[in-house]
């Protein structure tokens, strides 16, 4: 989306998320988790901030998110399911978005 | 003055580019820096969205989203909308596409003209009908142009030199969702469309869902406990519609990848019909995307040849087939299309983008037919008065913002867009009072523009200054850290500790941070050695030990239980809550051992070695400068440091009175007797330290300075001058850190330099020569390495030389200062 970040560092911040989604859900691997803590905290440090929408409210007005409407319902969405984060890029405390996230919403 | 913008208005996409100083480029929306704008408008309860968000929208709201409305162009259907109770007509949705894409312009005033594109099917009317969507978007001139031709000038105009199109060619237009083939000539100088063909049903998406359907259905079924995987999937209410969401996503990918690789993989994790955890990796592999795909590229290969026969003409009558349209990027059509053809396909230009390019390129050499002053830098008549309420900080993730407005007239429109792209509104009827909830980036300084419309979508001068909201733990009402929070590792150069600041003084609470440091020397298993986390308050330019102390960590070898060797990773996070409570966590790798301690302020932490190899540390300084003083003849430095060695050594006699586990206060006094003196030495020796480091540095600067010089190459330049860059301001600041990071990095710099220079690496290589084979720590390997290197030196194989020199300096032993009293460090770097 944007040129200001390599595309190779957004496909190593997605793999990240993922990885973190994924330990999320097992118990135990503490050395796992500790080495994508760190892989997040060298991103964080390149400027990148990663943020998880999933179970935020969404509408229209949000384009941060690339979002595909799951059921008949298009009011009281919320992100039920995060294929992508939502990364910005910091520079000089000032915010730019980078990669939409990829959700999938649905109402509550 | 000529047009310059060239708008590329299609029936799934737009795009606008502008023509400036014999260049061409597409402009990027400003809200997710896309190129492109879907042609998809969406009259939402109370707001007009276009684009990506109203896409969104088309299938479950679909009688308030609107797309494909080109196709309508020219005729009298209109479009019946609930939500405004209204009807809308295609040339209505067109302006609002065309206004839409105004606003990506940035860099230029709003044209008041514009070429706009269409295909080469349309008709005078649906032409007209194009035109006056122009006019009603503002351009007070619109120059309509065909899509094949804007794309052939796309080509014509591409690379250094203008090439030249000679005779006829296919336009071959394969998009998301339709396709479209004509038949372009030259005739005269002037390009013309012979004749067209087309399938408006056919184009990427449709490759998508063949992928699932016939590629990622069948090997899930294969794989897991499903029974009807793909109604599930695709069925009205089926219990897996989520996942073919993400499926149609996931497809696109792969066929992406499918352009460069062979294999695209597929992650699926789903729950199967039992309701177990599902989870596979489907190979999608080229050929049997191609296999898939074969019977549609055939399909537009017969329009072409059939579009070729009409008009009298075979394959070899063409010089080239042009390619547009995002589907094109696939290697197979590429290829079928040329096989079929046996004419030679030209993908030189960016196929998504080809049309506006044209258009913008036709646009610079075209002249406006009258001249009137640009729209936007003289705004709109009228200004409006905004009184604006909002909270500055806020903790939510979404904030209440309302104003009141004067000044308006009818038909106003207003619009809040936050500054990174991630939220707008879209455009809402300006009322009296206007609100809207704006969701916030957390832990950001999150800042809105409120902007303001004409009924034909012209800005409107007002004074709504930005919206600027704090979210988490910027919040102002947090406390702020009164000084530099830092953690003391070794300066392993100088024998010495020193401070690296981990936050920063005025942060908010609360806050974290992970550090990843190495061990700087090995602990040995059962030695009283230890590794010492030391975090303090105070300015992280002073010496550790004039710091307030806050909470300390150490593991010892009799902890460990296997050696902790240099160079090992460790992991530490620091933590301080809104009350101030630190909270220290380290984690030694290599023995996977993890400590971890929440310190009070309110109740000081006191390690008492750490104590006592401080005050060691601190007489022993005071005792070295005291005499370097009196050799200076510094007499006035020299009392003031005599008093302050006076009260260490009468410090250092009551420390064996301190007992490990004392619970008095005695411990307590000491350390800040302690702290006290640390701070007066900092002071009297400051100036020096300070002098002695900027002298090292500018020695660095001079040996780096001369490098860059003897060796004419632009990047070691550029380099040394980013390195230096700022320098005025580390120079003055109280930082020595930084000053010596500064220092190394011009060393470092200065070596890689001389590594080129064979004198210089002949200099290094006779110096470690020089050095007898019994101070190595190998001394065979070093006369074997001295042998060697002078035969390398020789031959002139000065890679070779620089390698010898590696190897002597690696079996050189550390310096003799190192070992004395490295059990003061921390063991930490």
């Amino acid at each position: 989306m944007s040129n200001l970040v390599n595309p190779a560092i957004l496909t190593i911040a997605n793999a990240q998320f993922n990885l973190e989604k994924k330990l999320a859900q097992s118990v135990g691997d503490g050395m796992a988790n500790r080495q994508v803590a760190r892989i997040k905290n060298a991103l964080e440090s390149l400027g990148l901030h990663i943020q998880d929408p999933q179970g935020e409210v969404y509408n229209e007005t949000r384009t941060d998110l690339e979002a595909s409407i799951d059921g008949p319902s298009t009011e009281n969405l919320r992100v039920v399911s995060v294929i992508k984060p939502i990364i910005f890029f910091k520079e000089e405390q000032k915010l730019l978005l980078v990669q939409r996230g990829v959700v999938i919403v649905s109402a509550v | 003055m000529t047009i310059d913008f060239g708008i590329d208005l299609g029936t799934t996409n737009s795009l606008i580019a502008h023509y400036k100083e014999g260049k061409v480029e597409v402009y990027k929306n400003p809200i997710g820096w896309k190129n492109t704008l879907p042609s998809v408008v969406a009259f939402r309860k109370d707001r007009v969205i276009v684009g990506d968000k109203a896409r969104e929208y088309v299938e479950k709201d679909p009688s308030n989203v609107f797309g494909f409305f080109k196709r309508k162009m020219g005729t009298p259907e209109t479009f019946t909308v609930p939500n405004l109770n209204a009807d809308k007509s295609p040339i209505e949705l067109s302006a609002l596409v065309l206004n839409e894409l105004k606003n990506f312009i940035v860099d230029a005033p709003i044209p008041d003209a514009v070429v706009i594109t269409i295909p080469a099917s349309f008709d005078t009317i649906q032409s007209n009908a194009t035109k006056k969507a122009g006019y009603e978007a503002g351009f007070q001139e619109v120059v309509l142009l065909q899509e094949p031709v804007a794309a052939s000038l796309a080509f014509a105009n591409s690379g250094a030199e203008t090439k030249v199109l000679e005779g006829q060619w296919i336009v071959y237009d394969l998009g998301g969702g339709t396709f479209d083939a004509a038949l372009v000539k030259l005739e005269e100088g002037e390009m013309c469309v012979l004749d067209h063909q087309g399938d408006n049903y056919l184009g990427g998406l449709d490759f998508d869902n063949l992928i699932i359907e016939n590629l990622i259905a069948p090997y899930i079924e294969a794989h897991g406990t499903f029974q009807n995987f793909y109604t599930d999937l695709k069925g009205k209410n089926g219990r897996l519609n989520r996942l073919y969401y993400e499926l149609l996503f996931k497809a696109e990918e792969a066929k992406i990848q499918l352009s460069v690789s062979n294999v695209a993989e597929v992650e699926i994790e789903t729950e199967d019909d039992l309701g177990n955890d599902f989870e596979c990796v489907v190979p999608v592999r080229r050929q049997d995307f191609e296999a898939l795909i074969r019977p549609k590229i055939e399909s537009t290969v017969n329009m072409v040849l059939s579009l070729l026969e009409t008009n009298g003409l075979t394959p070899a009558d063409l010089n080239q087939v042009v390619l547009v349209g995002g589907s094109t990027y696939i290697p197979y059509v590429r290829a079928q299309i040329e096989q079929a053809l046996g004419v030679p396909v030209n993908f030189s230009v960016d196929p998504t983008t080809a049309v506006a390019l044209g258009a913008a390129y036709y646009a610079g050499g075209k002249t406006k037919q009258q001249n009137t002053n640009p729209v936007s830098q003289t705004l709109a008549k009228g200004s409006i008065e905004v009184n604006m309420a909002f909270a500055k900080t806020s903790q939510e993730t979404t904030e209440y913002f309302t104003a009141e407005l004067k000044g308006l007239s009818k038909g106003m429109n207003y619009r809040i867009t936050r500054e990174d792209g991630g939220y707008d509104s879209g455009l809402k009827p300006a009322q009296t009072r206007i609100s809207e909830m704006l969701p916030l980036v957390r832990n950001a300084f999150n800042t809105f523009q409120l902007r303001f419309f004409d009924a034909k979508s012209n800005l409107i001068h007002s004074d709504a200054s930005p919206i600027g909201i704090i979210q988490g733990k910027y919040n102002l009402h947090g406390q702020p850290l009164p000084n530099d929070i830092c953690l003391e590792v070794d300066d392993v150069d100088i024998n010495a500790t020193r401070l690296e600041m981990v936050f920063e003084k005025n942060s908010i609470l609360p806050l974290k941070k992970t550090l990843f440091r190495t061990i700087s020397r090995t602990i040995n298993k059962g030695s009283d050695d230890s590794v010492i986390i030391n975090v303090l308050e105070g300015s992280s330019g002073a010496s550790p030990s004039s710091c307030l102390p806050l909470g300390i960590i150490s593991i010892s070898g009799r902890d460990i239980p296997f050696n902790l060797v240099k160079g090992s990773d460790v992991e530490i996070t620091l933590e301080i809550s809104e009350s101030r409570d630190l909270k220290i966590n380290v984690w030694f790798a290599m023995t996977s051992q993890e400590l971890e301690n929440t310190f009070n302020p309110s109740e000081r932490y006191l390690n008492i070695d750490k104590l006592r190899q401080e005050v060691k540390e601190l007489l022993f300084r005071a005792r070295k400068n005291l005499e370097k003083l009196e050799q200076r003849e510094d007499y006035e430095r020299a009392g003031r440091l005599q008093r302050l060695r006076h009260e260490l050594e009468e410090l250092a006699g009551m420390l064996p009175k301190l007992m490990d586990e004392d619970s008095g206060d005695l411990k307590y006094q000491m350390e800040e007797q302690k702290r006290q003196i640390a701070q007066s030495l900092d002071l009297l020796f400051k100036v020096d330290r300070t002098e002695a480091i900027r002298e090292t540095y500018f020695e660095a600067k001079r040996r780096c300075e001369a490098s860059v010089e003897s060796i004419d190459s632009k990047v070691y330049k550029t380099r040394f001058e980013e390195i230096i860059k700022n320098e005025r301001e580390y120079l003055n600041g109280d930082n020595i850190a930084i000053i010596k990071h500064k220092i190394e990095d011009l060393n470092t710099l200065s070596w890689e330099i001389e590594q080129k220079n064979p004198k210089i690496l002949a200099m290094y290589f006779h110096y470690f020569s020089s050095i007898p084979n019994d101070r190595y720590l190998n001394p065979d390997k070093a006369q074997q390495l001295k042998d060697i290197g002078e035969k390398a030196l020789e031959r002139q194989n000065y890679d070779e030389l620089t390698s010898i020199i590696y190897g002597l300096l690696a079996i050189l032993p550390s310096s003799e200062k190192q070992s004395a009293e490295v059990a003061a460090l921390t063991g930490l770097r």
